[in-house]
């Protein structure tokens, strides 16, 4: 089994390794390079569109919020620092905060209490679980979040799936909010651990 | 002072996956240009929370790409040369909430340098006084109320209507003198001040709790502690409402 899982993760790493990387992609775009902007889409648009659509659910709000993070990343690559992290990263981190930002305008606050009524908090774990076949990165990442006790994993894909803020994950979860915020940190530790991530 | 940084140190994880309010999240973002053992691990997790964004990838719909493209095409690229990114959305709250980040990062500085010698006691405490504010302002609806004193102080008041309380801060305000203190009221439709409580000191910040009816709050001078009815004028009113 170990070595099976080794195996997985060298063919995993091939793929990406073809072509430029997001890094080298986005140097360029910097520098006006509308070619290597419709590369960089290629490269990063299922996993923006992904991780919106997951956090914001609704189809037609989704596709807004995507064109707008997709221009903000053209608009604001000059900014990008790449001594501050991952191109990867900071393309997500942007599409995190905007795809949470949708969901906590007040407009959506209705919506999300209902679905907050309704919300198992095992769910999260389960859709990943769901969409895992084939995909290796996604088998590595359902393979490490098994390593996590149940309080950090669902502290954790709360937080990132759903868009909640840590007081409602603690209420969620009917936890005190300091215990809330040392396993979401717990959690992505041991993420980080498991899947070799360095920055 | 270690006990404090630790506390600040477990929210690199609810930073990470974004999970802190706004203003807690400028407030956490301050202590990182001063904490570099955070910024190394909030790098390393926010590349971790990017990997569970990999994770669910779906494509969007084929027609957004040429969209996306022509509206690249059209859009002038930021200059690569100023410090932040200005953004609309934050414009209007990066003012205020850069100076209640500052209020109460100055807080915390005066409590640590204050206090006895007692340090298990005063560690303590202030770990309990962090959690305080730091889950204050985490309230989803907290929202901040600036006022400015002639003589230069400045009042900053974080109001959450469903938490029913406001904290407010102080800044550079005069000392008060021997034998007398700053006193904080609250003020209704009906005119009648109340007292909100004393500052324990000019950057001691104040819970305010019952909100309702009031439209208010302002400071005054008054004889080491406090009076019943406020001595006018007062240093400082700030609207609420």
């Amino acid at each position: 089994m170990p070595e099976r899982e080794r195996a997985l993760q060298s063919l995993q790493s091939t793929p990406r390794d073809v072509g430029p990387t997001a890094d080298e992609l986005l140097a360029l775009v910097a520098r006006g390079d509308e070619a290597a902007f419709e590369r960089l889409y290629d490269v990063m648009s299922g996993s923006v569109f992904g991780l919106i659509r997951r956090v914001v659910r609704d189809q037609a709000q989704s596709e807004e919020v995507f064109q707008e993070v997709m221009l903000e990343v053209w608009r604001t690559a000059t900014r990008f620092d790449p001594e501050r992290g991952k191109a990867t990263t900071w393309i997500l981190t942007l599409t995190h905060r905007r795809a949470v930002d949708r969901v906590r305008s007040a407009q959506a606050a209705t919506h999300r209490e209902d679905r907050a009524a309704r919300l198992d908090p095992a769910r999260p774990f389960d859709e990943v679980s769901e969409q895992v076949d084939g995909r290796l990165e996604q088998r590595q990442v359902r393979r490490c979040l098994s390593f996590l006790t149940d309080l950090q994993r669902e502290s954790v894909l709360l937080a990132y799936y759903q868009g909640y803020s840590y007081p409602e994950v603690a209420s969620l979860l009917g936890i005190p909010l300091g215990t809330v915020k040392t396993r979401m940190r717990d959690g992505l530790i041991r993420l980080r651990d498991c899947m070799g991530v360095t920055g | 002072m270690r006990t404090t940084s630790a506390d600040l140190h477990t929210l690199t994880g609810a930073y990470a996956v974004n999970a802190l309010s706004e203003i807690e999240r400028t407030a956490f973002e301050a202590h990182l240009t001063r904490c570099q053992s955070c910024a190394i691990e909030v790098t390393e997790l926010a590349a971790t929370a990017a990997r569970l964004g990999v994770a669910v990838e779906a494509p969007p719909p084929p027609q957004l790409r040429a969209r996306v493209l022509a509206a690249a095409a059209e859009t002038r690229q930021l200059s690569p040369h100023a410090d932040r990114v200005p953004d609309p959305r934050r414009k209007r709250w990066a003012g205020a909430l850069l100076a209640a980040a500052c209020l109460v990062a100055a807080v915390f500085v005066t409590v640590q340098y204050t206090g006895s010698s007692d340090q298990d006691r005063q560690l303590a405490q202030l770990s309990s006084e962090y959690s305080r504010f730091s889950d204050f302002l985490s309230t989803p609806d907290a929202r901040l109320v600036n006022g400015k004193a002639p003589n230069g102080a400045t009042g900053t008041a974080v109001v959450s209507a469903s938490r029913d309380e406001a904290l407010f801060l102080a800044k550079d305000l005069p000392d008060p003198g021997d034998g007398r203190s700053y006193q904080l009221w609250t003020i209704g439709a009906d005119k009648v001040p109340h007292s909100a409580g004393l500052l324990t000191s000019r950057t001691a910040p104040v819970f305010v709790s019952g909100l309702t009816g009031v439209q208010e709050v302002a400071l005054t001078l008054e004889p080491a502690g406090g009076s019943t009815t406020p001595t006018l004028p007062a240093v400082m009113a700030m609207p609420l409402a």
